[in-house]
């Protein structure tokens, strides 16, 4: 007689999810989204009305006064689950554990991965649509591919971090280590964005920020939209004004590097690792 | 009879340290194999590169015919006893359980069924809420609930006290016995080996020293040895130690048994009363009998070693 099929993904899915978001962690974090949100469409709705120019920078202005703050919990949240949760994991062996059961490693992965980050990303992006919606849904009906783009460009950097902290996890398995790893970088690269901001203002010279764009794409769609160069050199010196497509490459090219940094972490955990 | 698993020429090194250089190793379909050792003998290594929870760097591993590193599947017939295992720490203890049956696809009754096995009552207890004792009890459990016909255990009953040390080994030659499980335990706990397995693989810087059934292994070293019943074991022992034909010493409460060098056993007839009437020790006893695991481990690594 056949053995009965077990769910091994769906199981392991589900005790991620739990040990992630066991009570009360889910819903502070969405009582925080949700604060966090309406206060800055509160704040930020009136200004961006006033300041925008075209209904499409008033759609992209919208989509990233709004998400300030929520994204900055929302990293909180991805960078919490992935280093406590899967680097505790290996840190304390409970990855034994779960390599004892009849499913594959990157299996494993991607339902631990699922859980620290699709359910943070479903609750931030469900909390920020819905807020969207209220505030200008005349606007967002009408620019959608816009508003999608904004947030594929800003959400591709705190991947790309959480990646390259999943990567230290394993390395180094233990989650305090990779939390604070994870953190230092995330804000030494942010430093460097403003640094690099800033030479550009009175160099002119937009290379290195070309290159940060890759890593940030957000700051590509933020210079098409604001065209910051223009406004504060007044003409003087080159400006960045890249159009809507080269800022799509550059997003194209974040998700490459997020690709790239996620496709390594699971070659590592399923082909190299030993626990 | 086939074999379950087939270790062939192992090395794994980390760093400079060589954790396993050339094991080899045989477990038979049906039987119960005690894998011995010094710490740092290369047990865990061994037992991790059966799971395929790391990979060798050559040799061969092959579980269930397959190799375990890139076949999960053959954790279907495979239940594990990490010497300290984790758990995701937030579940309750038969909660879990009833996931893992659903992992396997058995009834989640089974759950309750494997609790009771092991004599666990702590149902809704949080999983991080367990002693050392019942949180073993409980890997206990969640390694038979998908009645695995191989079980490999690293230090099963390291935490048990010795009322559920003795229940385990009986759970062992019940599961041997009605449902012909194999078994691979690893364990510093050599009495309780003894009183389970069927054979032995003694392990010693990274390779086998000696394996088989244990009769055999008796048999092969001459594993022999001379008891002396005395109202006076430690001062006996301290007069049979400047012996030089006497190998290893252990006592008790009773007497002291002494394994000789091969042949030499005869010897301890004359020596012993010599002894007694130094130390003013009265002799009950002196008889010839197999040793324990303890001393045929010692007798296999000392000679191993050319001492």
């Amino acid at each position: 007689m056949e053995k009965p099929k077990g769910k091994p993904f769906l199981e392991i899915l589900a005790a991620s999810i739990h040990e992630d978001f066991r009570f009360p962690i889910l819903e502070v974090f969405a009582f925080l989204y949700a604060i966090s949100t309406f206060v800055l469409v509160q704040i930020g709705g009136g200004y961006t009305l006033s300041i925008a120019g075209s209904e499409e920078s008033l759609a992209y202005s919208l989509v990233s006064i709004q998400m300030g703050t929520p994204l900055f919990i929302f990293l909180i949240l991805i960078f919490k689950n992935v280093a406590y949760g899967f680097g505790s994991d290996l840190e304390k062996g409970t990855i034994q554990t779960l390599l004892a059961y009849p499913i594959k490693r990157h299996m494993i992965l991607t339902a631990k991965m699922l859980s620290a980050i699709g359910i943070s990303l479903a609750m931030f992006l469900g909390i920020q649509f819905f807020a969207l919606y209220l505030i200008a849904p005349q606007t967002v009906a009408n620019h959608m591919p816009i508003v999608i783009t904004a947030y594929l460009a800003s959400l591709s950097y705190p991947l790309l971090i959480t990646a390259i902290m999943l990567l230290i996890a394993m390395k180094v398995r233990k989650g305090g280590t990779a939390l604070v790893l994870g953190i230092v970088l995330y804000f030494a690269i942010s430093m460097a964005s403003g640094i690099l901001t800033i030479l550009y203002i009175f160099t002119g010279n937009a290379t290195p920020l070309k290159i940060l764009a890759i890593i940030q794409p957000s700051t590509a769609l933020q210079f098409h939209y604001t065209q910051i160069g223009t406004l504060i050199s007044q003409g003087q010196i080159e400006t960045w004004t890249p159009s809507f497509s080269e800022a799509l490459t550059y997003i194209a090219g974040g998700y490459c590097l997020v690709a790239a940094a996620y496709l390594i972490s699971y070659y590592y955990f399923s082909r190299r690792l030993n626990i | 009879m086939s074999s379950l698993i087939v270790v062939e020429n192992l090395h794994k090194s980390y760093g400079k340290v060589k954790a396993v250089n050339g094991l080899s190793l045989q477990v038979r379909e049906g039987s119960i194999m005690g894998l011995i050792g010094p710490n740092g003998a290369g047990k865990t290594t061994t037992i991790k590169a059966v799971l395929g929870l790391l990979k060798p760097d050559s040799g061969k591993v092959a579980v269930l015919g397959e190799d375990p590193w890139d076949n999960p599947k053959i954790r279907e017939n495979i239940g594990v006893i990490y010497e300290k295992a984790y758990f995701p720490a937030h579940h309750r203890v038969l909660d879990y359980l009833k996931r893992v049956c659903r992992i396997y696809g058995v009834p989640e009754a089974r759950a309750l069924e494997v609790l009771r096995l092991v004599d666990l009552d702590a149902y809704d207890r949080e999983i991080r809420g367990l002693s050392a004792g019942m949180l073993q009890k409980f890997e206990i459990a969640h390694a038979l609930i998908h009645n695995p016909r191989l079980i490999i255990a690293d230090e099963p009953a390291s935490n048990l006290d010795p009322e559920a040390r003795t229940k385990l080994l009986d759970l062992i030659l019940r599961l041997h016995r009605e449902a012909n499980t194999t078994f691979l335990i690893s364990s510093h706990i050599l009495p309780e080996l003894s009183r389970v397995c069927d054979s032995m693989a003694i392990i010693s810087e990274g390779r086998v020293l000696a394996s088989g059934p244990i009769n055999e292994l008796f048999e092969r070293y001459s594993a022999k040895a001379v008891r002396i019943s005395t109202d006076k074991p430690e001062a006996f022992a301290q007069e049979l130690k400047k012996l030089p034909y006497v190998e290893r010493i252990s006592t008790d409460s009773r007497g002291v048994s002494i394994v000789t060098t091969e042949g030499m056993e005869p010897n301890i007839y004359e020596d012993a009363p010599k002894i007694a009437r130094k130390i003013a020790a009265v002799i009950m006893g002196i008889e010839l009998g197999t040793a324990s695991l303890e001393q045929l481990y010692y007798k296999v690594v000392r000679e191993k070693a050319g001492r």
